[in-house]
């Protein structure tokens, strides 16, 4: 089909304008790909399409949204109504609404796995080192974009989650307090910083846009790794992106619109992990709502802040804990890349997933003593992970490699 | 254990324990289930009878429009029905009661909250709602006067007057009051959401179509790396 395409008059004449015949050469149809990729590699993929459709859901959402904290009847918002609105009376509103709240945890679903894949096959490591860092621009971006779009509906959770979490900044020595009054537009949470968080919602998937441009360009140069994570050689054990990867991508996304669907559908809501109950309560700042905890995917983080007494500590703890990212390239340091060859990194790494979810898990619900002591040894494990890593090759003996994938 | 199978054993955890964290968040005692059928007509209207009737004297419903109980097919009321019912209000009005925020600070203490959303607001939705018509009792403790006292209210001490009159009931009655704090329950249920019925036939479609879609890209897939041994 693309090769006819390419065939044609008009692209001949676009062509001769763009070099489009190049592009489409060294990206699509002679790119080449390690033919021995399983499924976890459909997630980058799957990235991509929620990212488009979170801004195109977004765009339409916008056109309705009304980011202002004036008070109507009721206790309610301007903002708390435009959202009403658009799930009761814009046609299809709700739809376009459920597949956003739906499509940010989505995203982060595919996300976390996209990630987890790079963690066991050792994608990080050189001469990928890069790739990986902007992946991890990407997923701070992303939290911050997420974090900034709970708050527009001016739910109790949007409030309080802003406000304990603005907090956070204050607690940093010098500029805490400078920053958190920058963040807030004020001394708290209210209107302005509705309209700076709405402002920076939008601006957030843009750079989002971009630095996505970026991360596949990195990967085109420095190409895809594979569960064997050996160096590939170009004709034996490579085949082209397509049609190969397009349409093993597209059957993913086939799989990923079933789950994802099933969801916008029939529990958009997914039992308040999605959307949370508190959020159908107006935000009130007068009335603490007796649990605050955020949205699924920031509670690992959330643990790692509540593991410290001091709040100091635990906002450094937490700063520190996605900074270690961007140096897993440069920490671990054996030869090895894929798990499969590494007794030793493969235990380290499945646990390391574990405690990921038991962070997870400790962060959604309400604290209680052994709670905390679990999400405390959790956080130790987390950093010792990371912190490990530099002497794990010295012993490890990795298992024999295959010649060829 | 492979990755793939590692994946298996922890996506499976993770759907197990999600519902004992919803649980763990619960607390307080178990609601009594009320069966609520968003799709049945007379149900939502009944309900709605009961909500204008009764829980409109200091309840507000102010996303639902009284034109909006005529658009939406599962209440689908005639226009002379409406006009009856909104007396001199606007038909773009909300419903709105006719006790102000001030009135009801000085008689309950408390402004009853708005009631478009409440089904979606509280944990155990339309049990709750329900327990909570249902679950005025006599203080076990007798510190909480009669008629203040709700089992299923976090504190157990609610300011709302009992509305269904259930604490002094005759046992004759029981059915009756079950059936209308049910049938309010459903009202509620659906207008927290009032697009779900629709939601979930377009959703019915969707889901084939996706079926037949991920199966024709199977296929397609394999037939595109027959030729490839990896
Ligand atoms: C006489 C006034 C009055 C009537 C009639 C009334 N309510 Fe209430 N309702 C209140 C007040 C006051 C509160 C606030 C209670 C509190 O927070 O302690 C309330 C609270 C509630 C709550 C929220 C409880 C919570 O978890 O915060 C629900 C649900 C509720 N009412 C449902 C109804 C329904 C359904 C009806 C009609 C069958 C009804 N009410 C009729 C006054 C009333």
């Amino acid at each position: 089909m693309l090769e006819k395409m390419m065939k044609t008059k008009l692209f001949g004449w676009i062509d001769e304008r763009t070099g489009a015949e190049a592009i489409l050469k060294s990206q699509l149809t002679e790119y080449q790909v390690p033919k021995n990729l399983n499924y976890m590699w459909n997630f980058g993929s799957l990235a991509l399409l929620v990212l488009v459709l979170q801004i195109l859901t977004g765009i339409f959402l916008a056109m309705y949204y009304k980011p202002s904290a004036a008070l109507t009847m009721g206790g309610y918002t301007v903002a708390f109504d435009s959202v009403e609105r658009i799930m009761r009376d814009v046609n299809f509103g709700w739809l376009i609404r459920y597949m956003h709240a739906v499509g940010a945890s989505a995203f982060f679903v595919v996300v976390y796995m996209h990630i987890g894949r790079g963690l066991y096959y050792g994608s990080y490591k050189g001469p990928r080192e890069l790739l990986w860092i902007i992946g991890v621009v990407i997923l701070l971006i992303m939290q911050g974009a997420a974090f900034f779009g709970y708050l527009l509906p001016w739910g109790q959770m949007s409030f309080w989650g802003a406000t304990v979490i603005t907090n956070l900044f204050g607690a940093l020595p010098v500029i805490g307090g400078f920053l958190q009054e920058v963040l807030r537009g004020g001394f708290a949470v209210g209107d302005p910083t509705l309209n700076r968080f709405f402002s920076l919602h939008y601006l957030f998937p843009l750079l989002l846009a971009a630095i996505v441009g970026g991360h596949v360009h990195a990967l085109h140069v420095v190409h895809s790794n594979n569960p064997t994570g050996l160096d590939v050689h170009e004709g034996k054990s490579t085949i082209p992106f397509h049609p190969y990867y397009t349409i093993k991508d597209a059957f993913g996304v086939g799989v990923f619109l079933l789950f994802y669907c099933y969801v916008v559908f029939f529990n958009p809501q997914m039992g308040g992990y999605f959307i949370e109950v508190d959020n159908y309560v107006p935000a009130d700042n007068l009335q603490t709502p007796p649990h605050i905890a955020p949205v699924w995917y920031l509670t690992p983080w959330y643990t790692i802040l509540r593991s410290f007494e001091s709040k100091l500590l635990g906002v450094v703890a937490m700063g520190a804990s996605l900074a270690i990212l961007f140096l897993l390239p440069f920490l671990d340091r054996s030869k090895v890349r894929s798990a499969r060859y590494r007794p030793v990194y493969k235990q380290m790494v499945y646990l390391f997933f574990i405690t990921v979810i038991v962070l997870g898990y400790c962060g959604h619900s309400a604290p209680t003593p052994t709670l905390k002591l679990i999400g405390q040894i959790a956080t130790t494990y987390y950093f010792a992970f990371f912190l490990l890593l530099p002497f794990v090759h010295k012993f490890e003996k990795t298992k024999p490699l295959p010649e060829e994938i | 254990m492979k990755f793939k199978h590692f994946l298996t054993v922890a996506g499976m955890a993770l759907v197990l324990a999600l519902p004992f964290a919803a649980l763990a968040n619960e607390g307080g005692a178990a609601l009594k289930h009320a069966e609520v059928n968003t799709a049945d007509r007379d149900q939502i209207n009944r309900g709605l009878t009961v909500f204008t009737e009764v829980c409109m004297g200091c309840h507000s419903a102010k996303y639902v429009t009284y034109k909006s109980l005529i658009d939406y097919p599962e209440i689908g009321l005639t226009r002379e029905a409406v006009d009856e019912l909104r007396g001199d209000k606007p038909i773009t009005s909300g419903l709105i009661s006719d006790l102000s925020p001030e009135d009801a600070t000085v008689s309950y203490g408390k402004v009853p909250p708005d009631l478009s959303l409440i089904v979606n607001a509280r944990r155990g939705g339309a049990n709750y709602v329900y327990s909570i018509l249902t679950g005025f009792e006599k203080d076990p403790d007798g510190k909480i006067p009669d008629g203040t006292f709700n089992e299923y209210f976090p504190g157990h001490r609610i300011a709302m007057p009992d509305p269904l009159g259930w604490l002094d009931h005759d046992e004759a009655d029981t059915a009756v009051l079950e059936a209308q704090a049910k049938d309010v329950a459903a009202f509620l249920t659906f207008i927290g959401d009032p697009h779900q019925n629709e939601r979930h036939a377009i959703g019915k479609y969707v889901m084939i179509f996706l079926i037949l879609l991920t199966i024709v890209l199977y296929l397609l897939k394999k037939e595109v790396w027959k030729d490839i041994k990896h």
